[in-house]
């Protein structure tokens, strides 16, 4: 189970300090199709294998975090602050 | 920051009443002054220096304490005066706020040998000296109560929770802690 999540600013901790959102998605922009907003606020593919996912360390740090977790396994592969994208670098 | 001077009127009882020390050899709790606990909120990624904070402080050691990417707590056991708090407040500004949470939280110590294998049986967090040496602090959950907890020694950790809480965490840390009584 993934009971312990590596939080990337207070190391690993018990899931239970952490509130779960789902998947992280890129969000479209403000004047997208309706389409794409129907998409991104309702439809989900629940995927198999590793995805990455928005936890938030409620009972910790506070921090929003992406956590590329395997939805078979549970194993997590990485963990970082929302804040920043996959190069460390944060977002525009 | 407020202008409605409501420390230290709010509090004129104590959070923890009738429970102040609890002592055995290998353990020791007891609840510190209700002075003063200032919240600073900075933005993560430009931190203010912890040494620029700690020359606002009482000087006291660890009297500026971590709380996450850019935030920090200032504690005191002398409670701040309206006036002492708008001068620090204002100095710290435009990189950071900071909000008085004097009346908010409540500090405790937990100190001996023990100590913990007793922190252990509530939280998670890795408390080994080598994991989480002394200065450092965190926020965690003991049992279902979120507080923060700071290491002020080897054998020494100061637990900082809300004032709502404290009793009940109290009490589970009392419990916690009973073994280590019983001889």
């Amino acid at each position: 189970m993934a009971s312990l999540v590596p939080c990337p600013h207070c190391g690993a901790r018990p899931k239970e300090e952490f509130t779960i959102r789902g998947a992280a998605l890129a969000r479209p922009l403000a004047n997208a199709d309706p389409a794409a907003w129907m998409d991104f606020v309702y439809l989900r593919d629940n995927p198999r294998g590793r995805y990455e996912e928005h936890w938030h360390h409620t009972a910790g740090c506070r921090r929003w975090l992406v956590v590329t977790r395997d939805t078979t396994s549970h194993e997590i592969a990485a963990s970082r602050d929302a804040a920043l994208d996959t190069t460390g670098a944060p977002h525009p | 920051m407020s202008d409605f001077r409501i420390t230290p009127q709010i509090t004129l009882k104590t959070a923890l009443q009738g429970c102040t020390r609890l002592v055995s050899r290998t353990i020791t709790l007891e609840a510190l002054p209700e002075g003063h606990v200032l919240h600073v909120l900075g933005k993560p990624g430009e931190p203010l220096s912890m040494a620029r904070l700690e020359g606002l402080s009482d000087g006291t050691p660890h009297a500026v304490r971590a709380a996450g990417p850019g935030q920090w707590f200032i504690v005191g056991d002398r409670a701040k005066t309206h006036s002492e708090l708008a001068d620090l407040f204002a100095a710290i500004q435009p990189e950071a706020f900071g909000v008085d949470q004097s009346a908010g939280r409540i500090r405790i110590r937990a100190s001996g040998p023990m100590v913990e294998r007793m922190l252990a049986k509530g939280t998670a967090a890795d408390l080994s000296l080598s994991h989480f040496p002394i200065g450092y602090a965190t926020t965690t959950l003991i049992g279902h109560i979120g507080a923060h907890v700071t290491r002020v020694g080897a054998d020494a950790f100061e637990i900082m929770v809300l004032r709502g809480f404290a009793q009940s965490l109290w009490d589970d840390l009392a419990r916690m802690s009973g073994e280590f009584f019983e001889d």
